[in-house]
């Protein structure tokens, strides 16, 4: 643990190397500088935090941390702001201010919830004066969580909405045509399989996986019911992972159960 | 374990006598929770002779109140006044007296303390919102905790009131609170908040102005009130309090945690091993470390200094750093369960930190050098925001804000706790009364923290951290208090019957200093408002916008809060024209 705070050490002031970027600070910097092309200005919003948030906030746009580098600026009033950050649990006495808050920010202007109460409600999330986090009142883009969120994680979170603003700025709007619909996936299987083949396929990976795994058995699905099983067999010799083996069995006792 | 804390010697029995000598037979029982705590019920229409008689005659400082539906145990509501007796300066036996008195609750309603102790108006505002029980003679008649739009007839701590998830439905879009009404020619009227941009809690501000001089002021804060005490006995189980009371303040979180905790343990008797008594210790510091360096980086904010706002605040990472390499956490610590702490310290921690602490103690004292060598910092605040002792008598400020006017009172050594009667230290108090002295109590104090820091490390026994196998006993109760860098924070639990805390009432300090802040306001220029806010430390200056109500000019302005501090920083072009 102390080596780490050495070396954390050096990178907090007496650098004595080069820093080399890697692409991923670099393509960031880029969309700061030539994409954004211009200060990002953040009001806080306090809607019944314990000051935790608000502490860490101040660490952050200091000079060790020093969001202000990357041109992140904390201003005074709602009326300068790009970023609005919401933190605390939204109070009952607070709703108010704080809709009032969001309806002076200029468009376009993302809204962060910051903190777990800012993002949730927190500790307080179910209290009689409480209304949950802050996505109950104001329309949030993104969140910061951590209670509270350390100064990198607030900086992280800062760059992770200005990608949000500068999607805003480009911001395009889709006209539904007349006869326009859209096409469900594996429109020529049933609905009933496609919905529970994706339903327990999430449960057992998780939302993102789930999607993956539940999109490519149900593609093995379309082929002549004579190859289903042998394209299943050799899906998963190829890949060699024990636990798709285990999430595809599942799959297909339910397709088994349903086909019957 | 309770034999122990009752073999000790009773730590102010002669109160108690001096008390029964006035009193008598209006004393109707009396029960020793430790060995310096007495809680004394007396009949109920007596209670504003005995707590002034124990506020004034006896050197008592009004800790807090507690408000205590006990309908289900005895049938009646409860309110406890708690006083720290410390006698006068000479004396050296100090305890808490609490006095207790029943309500019944056909008729609740008892007589208000506050027409002859002020200190006591917040907390009867407060018993009067979360329980209904009328105080008597109560002249102010607005709420103070709970939203304006609030149904009235419904009381959140009620035990038979409402589930702690009920949200009555809200009937207003505006808030209605009615400030005082200041008469007189040319007073200007300037609401600040409750949304403001230094920091911190929402608060909403009114100065009544004559030109450039504050004349009175106002305030409504609670706006974040959200139940916590509803939360603790409904939702969480004991040692979950501890992370719960982690949360009451971000920045001296710690420091509630402790003094819930101990609260517990005292009620139950149980001895906290010496080695977790020190590292609690070592944290408290490591917390006031961080935020008197946030005061004092405030403080020069607020008079145009920034360079020294800047460097203060790159200084204090270091204490942050320090907290993360003890407890794993910047910020919410969650150290404490009920018996001890959860996190050891070793040796390549100590190391660690003692080489932090000769690191701070140079920077430190080279930043406090220029600070005090800034010709504008004297002139700022010499003289400005005086709180003076009688006014300090009257409303039990606590902390720095009452060290600075000439009160040499401070918990750690008053009523000590953890292992501040272990290790050798002083306490600093000033008698400038100002913002001035108030600044300096926080530079001083940070290298007395420094110095405990090293020694309780270096001095730390050996021992287990954490006492195990105790049995909660129902009904028990008892105080626990904590001088955190604001001042004494004070928790009051009483256990329950089903593995829950039955009633749990937390005090913060800044709920002590708050109401003296109105007359620490009065007289001085609006420039200094700000600077005037934050020299108390309130979980700070809450203050967005002012409307300012001119009295010669019969005119409502409002300024934004950003020109108001930036007439504080550069005092030119008032907004006040």
């Amino acid at each position: 643990m102390v080596t780490d705070y050495k070396r954390r050490d050096t990178l907090m002031g007496e650098t004595q190397y080069a820093i080399h970027m890697d692409d991923q600070t670099a393509a960031l910097k880029g969309a700061l500088l030539h994409d954004i092309r211009r200060s990002i200005f953040v009001y806080r919003v306090d809607c019944g935090g314990c000051n935790g948030c608000e502490i860490e906030i101040f660490a952050a746009i200091t000079p060790i941390f020093d969001a202000e580098r990357f041109g992140i600026k904390v201003v005074s009033s709602p009326r300068h702001a790009d970023i609005l950050l919401y933190t605390g649990s939204m109070t009952r006495s607070m709703r108010v201010p704080a809709l009032r808050a969001y309806h002076a920010a200029p468009d376009p202007k993302v809204c962060v919830a910051y903190g777990a109460c800012g993002s949730s409600g927190g500790i307080f999330h179910d209290l009689y004066c409480v209304w949950g986090g802050a996505d109950q009142v104001i329309p949030i883009d993104a969140y910061i969580p951590g209670c509270p969120p350390t100064p990198p994680a607030t900086i992280f979170g800062f760059a992770m909405a200005l990608g949000i603003l500068s999607q805003k700025l480009k911001a395009t709007h889709h006209v539904e045509g007349e006869d326009e619909r859209v096409q469900p996936r594996h429109p020529e299987l049933p609905l009933d399989l496609r919905v529970d083949v994706e339903r327990e396929s999430r449960r057992m990976a998780g939302y993102w996986h789930g999607q993956q795994i539940a999109d490519s058995f149900l593609n093995l699905l379309k082929a002549p019911a004579s190859d289903i099983e042998r394209n299943i067999q050799n899906f998963l010799a190829q890949k060699d992972d024990s636990r798709l083996t285990e999430i595809f069995g599942r799959l297909s006792e339910i397709y088994l159960m349903r086909k019957a | 374990m309770i034999e122990l804390a009752e073999a000790k010697p009773k730590v102010g029995q002669k109160y108690v006598d001096a008390m029964r000598a006035q009193f008598g037979g209006k004393i109707l029982e009396e029960s020793w929770q430790a060995a310096e705590q007495v809680t004394l019920m007396v009949e109920l229409n007596s209670l504003p002779d005995v707590v002034e008689f124990v506020y004034y005659r006896l050197g008592g400082w009004l800790s807090t109140v507690v408000g205590s539906d006990e309908r289900p145990i005895n049938g009646h509501f409860a309110i406890y006044y708690v006083l720290s007796v410390e006698g006068d300066e000479t004396e050296t036996e100090k305890a808490y007296v609490v006095i207790r008195a029943l309500i019944p609750p056909h008729q609740p309603e008892f007589p208000a303390v506050a027409s002859r102790v002020p200190a006591a108006v917040w907390y009867e505002r407060e018993v009067r919102d979360m329980f209904g029980i009328q105080p008597v003679g109560m002249v102010d008649k607005r709420r103070l905790v709970l939203p304006d739009d609030w149904p009235p007839e419904l009381h959140p701590l009620r035990k038979d009131a409402m589930d702690y998830r009920f949200r009555p439905t809200p009937t207003r879009e505006e808030e209605n609170y009615e400030f005082i009404q200041v008469e007189g020619e040319g007073v200007v009227e300037v609401p600040l908040g409750p949304l403001h941009m230094t920091s911190d809690e929402p608060g909403h501000f009114r100065l009544y102005m004559d030109g450039e001089h504050i004349v009175d002021a106002d305030y409504r804060l609670f706006y974040v009130h959200r139940g916590m005490e509803k939360l603790a006995e409904s939702r969480m189980t004991y040692d979950q309090i501890t992370f719960l009371t982690d949360r009451i303040c971000g920045i001296c979180g710690y420091a509630h945690s402790v003094a819930y905790s101990t609260s517990i343990e005292r009620a139950l008797g149980i001895e906290v091993p010496a080695r977790a008594q020190y590292i609690r210790t070592i944290l408290l510091e490591v917390e006031r470390l961080h935020s008197h360096l946030l005061n004092l980086g405030l403080a020069c904010h607020f008079v145009g200094f920034d360079t020294g706002f800047m460097q203060f605040f790159r200084v204090r990472e270091k204490t942050m750093k320090m907290a993360e390499l003890l407890t794993g956490a910047r910020k919410t610590y969650g150290m404490n369960l009920i018996g001890g702490i959860r996190k050891d310290i070793l040796k390549e921690e100590r190391t660690q930190v003692l080489q932090w602490i000769a690191e701070l103690r140079g920077e430190v004292t080279r930043l406090v050098d220029i600070l005090l060598n800034t010709p504008n910092i004297v002139q700022r605040t010499a003289g400005i925001g005086r709180l003076e002792p009688n006014v300090a008598r009257d409303y039990s400020p606590v902390g720095p804000n009452l060290r600075g006017s000439g009160f040499h009172r401070d918990i750690r050594v008053i009523h000590p706790y953890c292992a501040y009667d272990r290790v050798p230290w002083t306490t600093i108090s000033k008698t400038g009364c100002d913002v001035l002295s108030r600044t300096l109590i926080r530079a001083e104090e940070f290298f007395v923290s420094l110095d405990m820091v090293a020694q309780c490390l270096e001095t730390i026994p050996e021992g287990p951290i954490l006492t195990e196998g105790f049995a909660y006993k129902p009904y028990s109760f008892a105080l626990g208090y904590v001088e955190a860098p604001r001042g004494e924070d004070i928790h009051w639990s009483m256990l329950g019957d089903n593995q829950k805390i039955y009633r749990w009432k937390c005090r913060a300090s800044s709920y002590n200093n708050w109401p003296a802040l109105r007359y620490m306001l009065r007289g001085n220029t609006f420039s200094d408002a700000p600077l005037i806010v934050a020299s108390i430390d309130p979980c700070y200056s809450c203050t967005e916008r002012v409307t300012v109500v001119d009295i010669r000019k019969k005119s409502v302005k409002t300024v934004a809060y950003k020109e108001l501090e930036r007439y504080c920083v550069e005092r030119k072009d008032s907004p006040l024209k």
